[in-house]
């Protein structure tokens, strides 16, 4: 399993070994963290389990496979139109007919884009298993469930660059600042201090007055504003472990600043580096669900929770299904987050070890 | 008199021809009562007196030919039934940073409690959409075809008792020039607008406007309101001073108390002097109007709910359907009114020609037939909004109803996107030209409340191969990209207004790739200025109607624009003790609620009136748990059914 090529590649490290058994035996953290990788990896393949596309149609004989890759016009398969198959309508056509052609959809035959309307009959939907909309419909007839795992995957990966981002670019300064010191930390101090003062969110305002938003936009301006936080912590820890004897020892043996830096003090502060990830992946999620609810994140009708929760305030008493979801869903992620960081951060704490016999 | 002027004052068809050439003079003594003499403020400043442009300027003595018309053969829309008294209590989101009614901050939404009490000359009749009278009893149209004389009413005088007289217009037009008033927009309308305002005796004067027009709307334009001369002193510290001063006005109501940050009121006058004139008459009704700040308009609706505002505005779907639901509802202690009225409205989507693949005119219709309005309305709008069949429609006999707008026709479009070389599918189901130009569009807009209708559009488009891109900023944000003229395809709605449409400012080509303009089409072409200067230059009602409905066709015909949704009704809740005529409003109002006479450009406000044993009743029902039975009134009298 992964854990397991996880645990092979840290095996050099017995420290390392101690912290994962330590992690591990925090149940509720490791447990949480299993459960949000599966959900990561379920996200991944999200077109093969939420998706409007069938999985397999077996059409005269022949078997298409419509989930990636090009649309498949319905006159392929006899239908009287150019655009994209609707494959539900189409399931239902070959049951009625009786015929040997045969449609497989996946488990929710929905996809975060499709507005799936009833003319005279107004949205949003509430939750019914006979339509399929497992978590009911928002104001515009779309799956609450398809938006859901659309959007949580679409977050995900915002998080993540941002995190990547933001701590390779926090942790070169934070250490260089820690490493050298004097007059460079100074100045670089004052410029962080300056920087931090520029309103995020008036910054989003006048990109997205100039163009559309989109996710590389949004990501670098998160990025360009963020990537302050990380530095102090990696200054303080280099601080602390440069006076250390066995980075001392390392100059004295004439190793550069790059290698004293790079081999020796970074690995070093990890734990300080990976008790932060949860926490930011928490941030990175939430800043684009904020920036999506006020209106200024992704461009509809991008998948998105901040957009859900917004809909699911203006539906609170009519609606109750759609703020739920989205509520639930975002309790559900904050918690295992919070849970896997605790447990991260207790398996990291030097203090675990240090005990006198 | 010139022909043209003839045509305008027999337009006015049904207005009382009150003399002939030369009798002017019998009728003023007949109506005449001399005016009591007042003393000026000893502060006053002489403002400098108004001199005529070259080629402007009305004659020094009144003309002897004039045709002096005044209007009391319309019905009357006011219910007899009507009883005075009680107190209606409505409410503001902020409360209003100044009390004047022109200058720095005097644009807020409580302007709309104060300009409606003051009077003009005319008023307009919400049925006929003629002119009646208000401070005037008689006018007449110069020959020049752009200039108004009007007769005041020898009873109209301001709140602090001073009669109207011609001076307080010839003053407004001062005024309204003067620095002093820091009110730029007033500055220049009053002097390009307005050239020249002469007295000719105490309630006889003259105005002079630009440009040459129909009758009706040559009242709208250069019927210009009084100042009360006796009242201001014009100097640097005006603005400051007159903050929070009560002006003296003319219309029913009047300031009476001010809570700052918390309420104002009105108070109905006991001797309005227009009581006794036929449109006015059981209008106007509550004794006091109280105008409550409300910052948050959920917040407002609770009050509403528990009885501490009589009437609330339902027009939003989401109101009307589920807000204003509930016990109070259902045993009719309020009742909900959804009236169908005649409004001007322009909403659409805007292509920009200067695009180069918008500037084909199959591409355009091609986009026309890949819109979906029907499903967006049948849904996600409940139904309630309907499809707009033209660029703009709600101006009445100018209204051309013939037009059936372009309907969603994949087949349609297909023909036309194939003819306009977009004639191959690309892997996403887009359509590409040869040059591998794909068929997308930004499409700007400024409402988050419109992704709802967009993303069905949006989805619905993907049929015809179209891809539509959505470009949501703010308000202002939008309309600064539109009015710079860097967007595709703008989705908004104009604030439409007036008597009669407008096209030069959206279609002539002097407005066409010209930043800070409203033709947002960039559309251009000769025939159609050529019909818009003849459009504006004419005088006639007959020969603009016809142009009108030509001009219309055109704009349909060139494609630049796909008309989305018009909202034709207004709705609202009452309670029951707020009673309305049986016929419940004229067709122009903008609100059936309002307690003033202006609504929506038209006098046709202040209709209601409260019943005060109406509303014991009403109490007394609610504590017992009395159900009067849900009332829900629903209007379709004035419902236009335009093609298609």
């Amino acid at each position: 399993m992964i854990f397991d090529r996880l645990r092979q590649s840290f095996a050099l490290n017995p420290l390392t070994v101690k912290q994962w058994r330590r992690f591990r035996s925090i149940k509720r953290g490791y447990y949480s963290a299993v459960a949000l990788g599966l959900m990561i990896v379920l996200s991944c393949g999200a077109e093969l389990l939420v998706n409007g596309r069938a999985l397999v149609v077996s059409y005269e004989g022949d078997l298409y496979f419509p989930t990636y890759g090009d649309i498949i016009p319905g006159r392929t398969f006899g239908l009287d139109y150019e655009y994209e198959t609707n494959y539900r309508d189409l399931d239902a056509k070959f049951e009625e007919q009786g015929s040997d052609n045969w449609v497989l959809m996946p488990p929710v035959r929905y996809g975060p884009l499709e507005n799936n309307l009833t003319p005279g009959y107004f949205p949003p939907y509430p939750p019914s298993f006979e339509t399929g909309h497992y978590l009911g419909t928002d104001q515009t007839g779309r799956d609450v469930l398809a938006r859901l795992v659309y959007g949580f995957r679409i977050a995900f990966a915002f998080a993540s660059l941002l995190l990547l981002c933001n701590y390779l670019l926090g942790i070169a300064v934070g250490s260089a600042m820690g490493f050298w010191g004097g007059v460079f930390d100074l100045v670089f101090q004052r410029l962080i201090e300056i920087w931090n003062m520029v309103p995020a969110l008036y910054v989003i305002m006048i990109v997205a007055s100039i163009v559309i938003p989109n996710f590389w936009t949004l990501a670098a301006v998160m990025v360009a504003l963020g990537w302050m936080g990380m530095t102090w912590n990696m200054r303080t820890s280099t601080y602390k472990e440069k006076t250390r004897e066995y980075v001392l020892a390392a100059r004295a043996l004439g190793a550069s600043n790059t290698r004293q830096i790079g081999s020796h003090v970074i690995p070093n502060t990890i734990s300080v580096i990976v008790s932060f990830i949860p926490f930011s992946i928490a941030t990175g999620i939430f800043l684009l669900t904020a920036l999506d609810y006020l209106g200024f994140g992704l461009p509809p009708p991008t998948p998105s929770w901040g957009e859900l929760l917004s809909q699911g305030q203006n539906h609170i008493v009519t609606a109750p299904w759609i703020i739920l979801s989205v509520a639930i869903a975002i309790s559900i992620v904050l918690v295992m987050v919070n849970y896997i960081g605790e447990a991260v951060r207790e398996a990291f704490d030097p203090r675990q070890f240090a005990y006198y016999k | 008199m010139d022909h043209a002027a003839k045509t305008i004052a027999a337009s006015l068809a049904g207005a009382v021809l009150i003399a002939g050439c030369g009798s002017e003079t019998n009728i003023y003594l007949e109506l005449g009562v001399p005016v009591e003499p007042y003393a000026l403020p000893e502060t006053a400043i002489e403002l400098p007196p108004l001199e005529a442009q070259q080629g402007d300027g009305l004659p020094d003595t009144l003309p002897e030919d004039l045709i002096w018309v005044t209007n009391e053969d319309d019905p009357t829309f006011a219910s007899p039934d009507a009883k005075r008294g009680g107190t209606f209590r409505t409410f503001i989101s902020g409360f209003p940073l100044t009390l004047r009614r022109v200058g720095p901050d005097s644009n807020g939404s409580f302007a709309g409690f104060l300009r409606p009490n003051q009077f003009g000359p005319i008023a307009l009749h919400p049925d006929t959409r003629r002119a009646i009278p208000a401070l005037a009893t008689h006018w007449a149209f110069g020959a020049d075809g752009r200039s108004i004389y009007y007769r005041l009413n020898p009873k109209a005088h301001w709140s602090d008792g001073v009669p109207v007289t011609a001076d307080d217009f010839v003053y407004a037009v001062q005024f309204m020039r003067s620095k002093e008033i820091v009110a730029p927009w007033y500055n220049n309308y009053y002097t390009d607008r307005i050239r020249d305002v002469k007295r000719y005796d105490d309630h006889t004067y003259g105005v002079q406007g630009a440009n040459p027009m129909p009758g009706a709307e040559m009242h709208a334009s250069y019927g210009i309101g009084p100042q009360p001369r006796h009242f201001h002193v014009l100097n640097d510290d005006w603005v400051a001073n007159t903050n929070w001063q009560i002006e003296p006005n003319t219309g029913p109501y009047q300031i009476t108390k001010v809570r700052k940050g918390k309420y104002i009121e009105m108070t109905r006058k006991a001797d309005w002097w227009g009581d006794d004139l036929k449109y006015f008459k059981h209008r106007f009704n509550p004794d006091k109007i109280r105008v409550r700040v409300i910052r948050d308009p959920n917040v407002a609706f609770q009050y509403f709910l528990k009885g501490n505002l009589d009437t609330i505005g339902l027009v939003l779907p989401q109101y009307w359907h589920d807000k204003a639901t509930g016990k109070a509802f259902d045993r009719g202690y309020i009742a909900k009114y959804w009236f169908y009225n005649e409004q001007p409205e322009a909403s659409g989507m805007y292509l920009n020609m200067a695009d180069p693949i918008l500037s084909n005119e199959l591409v355009r219709f091609g986009i026309a037939h890949s819109m979906n309005f029907d499903r967006v309305i049948s849904t996600v709008l409940r139904g309630d909004y309907e499809r707009l069949s033209t660029f703009q429609i709600g101006f009445g006999d100018y209204d051309n109803l013939d037009i059936a707008p372009r309907e969603f026709d994949l087949e349609k479009a297909d023909r036309y996107f194939d003819a306009a070389g977009f004639d191959t599918r690309g892997g996403d189901g887009i359509r590409i030209r040869d040059d591998g130009e794909r068929l997308s569009f930004q499409v700007t807009y400024g409402s988050p409340l419109h992704t709802d209708r967009l993303v069905v559009l949006q989805e619905e488009a993907r049929k015809a191969g179209l891809e539509l891109e959505l470009d949501l900023k703010d308000g202002p944000g939008s309309f600064k990209k539109m009015l710079e003229k860097k967007h595709q395809i703008a989705w908004m709605g104009w604030a439409a207004g007036g008597l009669a449409p407008g096209y030069w400012q959206f279609f002539h080509s002097a407005n066409a790739n010209r930043p800070q303009t409203n033709n947002l089409t960039n559309h251009t072409n000769p025939v159609m200025d050529d019909l818009i200067m003849e459009y504006r230059a004419s005088t006639s009602l007959e020969d603009r109607i016809r142009l009108a409905r030509i001009l219309e066709q055109m704009v349909h015909d060139s494609g630049v624009v796909v008309p989305t949704f018009r909202v034709p009704y207004t709705r609202a809740g009452a309670w029951r003790w707020v009673k309305l005529p049986e016929w419940v409003a004229p067709r122009t109002v903008a609100s059936v609620f309002s307690p003033f006479a202006d609504t929506g450009g038209f006098s046709g406000g202040g209709l209601f009136w409260i019943d005060v044993e109406e509303k014991e009743r009403t109490l007394e029902a609610k504590s017992d748990n009395h159900s009067f039975g849900p009332t829900t009134i629903v209007d379709t009298t004035f419902r236009t059914q335009p093609a298609g």
